[in-house]
């Protein structure tokens, strides 16, 4: 048998034969592990636990279109590419206009928006009924809903009236002849395809320009050099039906379909704007204790139809990030070039990143706390047992042990110790720190492999330092004391 | 030859003379008592035989080696490769087997060997007991293992104090058996005892009173 072969014989039977009074030495360290485990298992989670938790307080960051510019939401499909799409929770657009209820001679602020972004971008709505699922519903603020006397399942008629502000968007020389019209569709294959007309001085199609790069070349792509097929277009007026009007170029009917409907669209956008009149039913009564109730909502395609615009105001994003990353991701959304600029809800992300700040603190002292008295509790068990080993010590010094030996056997005890201590503190620890995490935040946590090592190097440092003390209690016995007859 | 020799050793604590000028030698495989009264310097003496304190003035040879102005840690040295230790207390690791509680002072000597271990609890008839713990042994079978941990790393010097102090009758021939084998083989013993019978075991017996050697009685019948 080899000398080291007998010092782990002589440690392990010292901690697994004296079991009661090694009991107490292991509790207080694996339960001081489990805390500590815990506590930093939380430590670590904290942000993302409350990362989740501060996304029920609403947006954290704003879309808005950057000056001058219109944003649509092909725009912001383009935009949210630089937010990771796990730390998206939700993104809900915007577009305020005034409608007017013709019968109450009243009119509202209404908010055109995806309902299913609302709920994650604004979790605390509280909706008596439902949100709308279909066009021509309306959710309606309670305020309005008390002030007209609405229920759920009243309808509602209301109307859009271009206003300055809309007809701005629809430039007065586009409408006139002699100006020119540009517009795009989807083509085969999902490309767009791009047109711009100019109109003579009767409105009809003066000339054609095509550019559809991005079809095959073999079939739509031949179309600019197709001169047969862009004659047709020639002296026609808008709108334009495929197959009457026109004739689609064979082999190339998708693209075809594509340029009439581009250029349906380009007129209809430069159209005069209408006053249309919608009859909504009201599916629900919003309650927010904000502004929020003093508006009706709307789906973003009613909007649409209502206004003859995807134009968007304000999207509203809740993230799931720090504050600086969630700055990161703005400044990455505004530096790109495109139509959009963001913006964080600094009231949202100042309290959130305070708040995690002082919870994080919080845990970090009594993390500390918890370690300081693991190790008064652990040093003095230690201490205990010196003294009560005191005899057990003089003999081996009587035998012959060094100082050294003494010190490396309490030491290898205090090692064994630790060890089984932190595996006994990594496992609890992390059904601590589930426990805590169910009960508090509502949300489980992954369990971290680093923790198992961390958590049993950190336990038998604890044990190591605790023991430093009691060891030099040890060494100073003096081995006569077996002699004594005591 | 001499193995161990004190010449003039006092040992003072403050007032208290625990020694007084004490002389004696002790031959190679000589088999010696020590016996005197309480507070007649007994224990100080077996202290300072045993490499486990160091006397005021004086001079200690141990195997020709003057011990008494050693460091603790040459002390702890010497203790370890020369002297046996036998308590009244028997002292046993509590948590380790009998072979165990052996093979901890081969541990500290040179090697742990439990085949050495076991043969010498084969010696002193306990070969059968080495898988038990000192809890489940009687006082005379804890001693008897004391006993072979003594001698497992063949020491020079067997030291032993009040060997059979806690033991009945039958017990205390066993040991003191085991000492008279030990003395055959060649071993020097030097036992502190109250007790006349175990001193009439030995070859000689020195009578310390106050601190002083006050008779040495030669054993005429020993060996009978």
């Amino acid at each position: 048998m080899t000398k080291r072969k007998m010092f782990l014989r002589m440690i392990t039977a010292s901690l697994l034969r004296r079991r009661s009074r090694m009991l107490i030495a292991l509790l207080s360290i694996g339960i001081g592990a489990t805390i500590l485990a815990g506590l930093v298992t939380i430590y670590v989670d904290v942000p993302r636990q409350m990362g989740a938790q501060f996304r029920s307080y609403g947006a954290n960051m704003l879309i808005l279109p950057r000056e001058g510019e219109t944003l649509t939401r092909a725009d912001l499909d383009e935009t949210l590419q630089a937010i990771p799409r796990e730390e998206l929770v939700g993104a809900a657009p915007y577009r305020y206009v005034r409608l007017d209820m013709t019968s109450r001679q009243q009119s509202f602020t209404a908010a055109g928006t995806d309902f299913a972004g609302v709920t994650q971008t604004s979790p605390y709505f509280s909706v008596e009924g439902a949100y709308p699922a279909q066009t021509r519903e309306l959710l309606v603020g309670k305020e309005i809903a008390e002030t007209i006397g609405v229920k759920v399942g009243s309808t509602m008629e209301l109307t859009w009236q271009p206003t300055a502000a809309a007809s701005e968007l629809s430039p007065e020389e586009s409408r006139v002849p002699g100006a020119s019209l540009s517009g795009s569709a989807e083509g085969f294959g999902g490309g767009m395809v791009y047109v711009t007309a100019a109109l003579n001085e009767d409105a009809a199609i003066d000339s054609l320009t095509v550019d559809v790069s991005t079809q095959t070349a073999e079939y739509g792509g031949r179309i600019p050099e197709d001169e047969t097929f862009l004659a047709q277009f020639t002296g026609k007026t808008l709108p334009l039906t495929l197959g009457e009007d026109v004739d689609a170029l064979s082999g190339a009917t998708v693209t075809s379909g594509a340029i009439v409907d581009a250029l349906n669209r380009a007129v209809q956008a430069a159209a005069p704007a209408k006053p249309r009149t919608v009859i909504f039913t009201v599916t629900g009564i919003l309650t927010t204790g904000g502004e929020e109730e003093g508006y009706v909502f709307l789906s973003l395609q009613d909007m649409e139809s209502m206004t003859g615009s995807d134009r968007l105001d304000v999207v509203e994003l809740s993230v799931s990030a720090g504050a600086d990353q969630l700055q990161t991701y703005a400044d990455a959304v505004t530096g790109s070039g495109g139509k959009a600029q963001a913006r964080l809800v600094k009231r949202v992300t100042r309290s959130e990143a305070s708040v995690l700040e002082k919870l994080t603190a919080l845990v970090f002292l009594v993390t500390l706390v918890v370690l300081l008295l693991t190790m008064i509790c652990v040093s003095t068990t230690m201490m205990a047992v010196v003294s009560e080993r005191r005899r057990e010590i003089g003999l081996r010094k009587a035998l012959g042990a060094s100082d050294s030996s003494i010190r490396a056997e309490f030491l290898g005890e205090g090692l064994f110790l630790g060890l089984l201590g932190g595996v006994m503190g990594a496992v609890l620890g992390f059904v601590f720190a589930q426990a805590v995490s169910v009960n508090v935040f509502g949300s489980s946590i992954t369990f971290q492999p680093l923790l198992l090592p961390a958590a049993i190097l950190v336990s038998m440092a604890i044990a190591a330092l605790s023991c430093l003390l009691p060891i030099r209690r040890a060494v100073a016995i003096d081995p006569a004391l077996v002699l004594k007859g005591e | 030859m001499s193995l161990l020799e004190l010449r003039n050793v006092s040992k003072v604590y403050g007032e208290l003379k625990a020694l007084d000028k004490v002389s004696l030698h002790v031959d190679q495989g000589e088999w010696v008592a020590i016996m005197g009264p309480s507070g007649s310097g007994k224990s100080t003496m077996m202290n300072i035989i045993g490499c486990m304190d160091k006397p005021t003035s004086g001079e200690v040879l141990l195997d020709g080696v003057d011990i008494s102005k050693e460091s603790s840690k040459r002390l702890t040295d010497i203790r370890r490769d020369k002297i046996g230790l036998i308590f009244q207390q028997f002292h046993m690791v509590s948590y380790l087997t009998a072979v165990e509680n052996v093979m901890v002072s081969q541990y500290y000597h040179s090697m742990p060997d439990e085949a050495e271990a076991l043969e010498a609890l084969g010696r002193v008839g306990l070969r059968e007991r080495a898988r038990h713990l000192p809890s489940q042994l009687s006082g005379g079978e804890q001693q008897r293992v004391c006993v072979a941990r003594a001698l497992i790393n063949h020491p020079e010097l067997i030291l032993a104090d009040e060997p059979t102090g806690n033991l009945d009758e039958a017990n205390e021939n066993i040991v003191l058996d085991l000492f008279a084998q030990l003395h055959k083989e060649g071993t020097t013993l030097i036992v502190v005892t109250h007790d006349p019978e175990v001193a009439d075991a030995a070859q000689r017996t020195i009578v310390l009173e106050h601190g002083k050697v006050a008779r040495e009685v030669i054993n005429e019948n020993f060996g009978k």
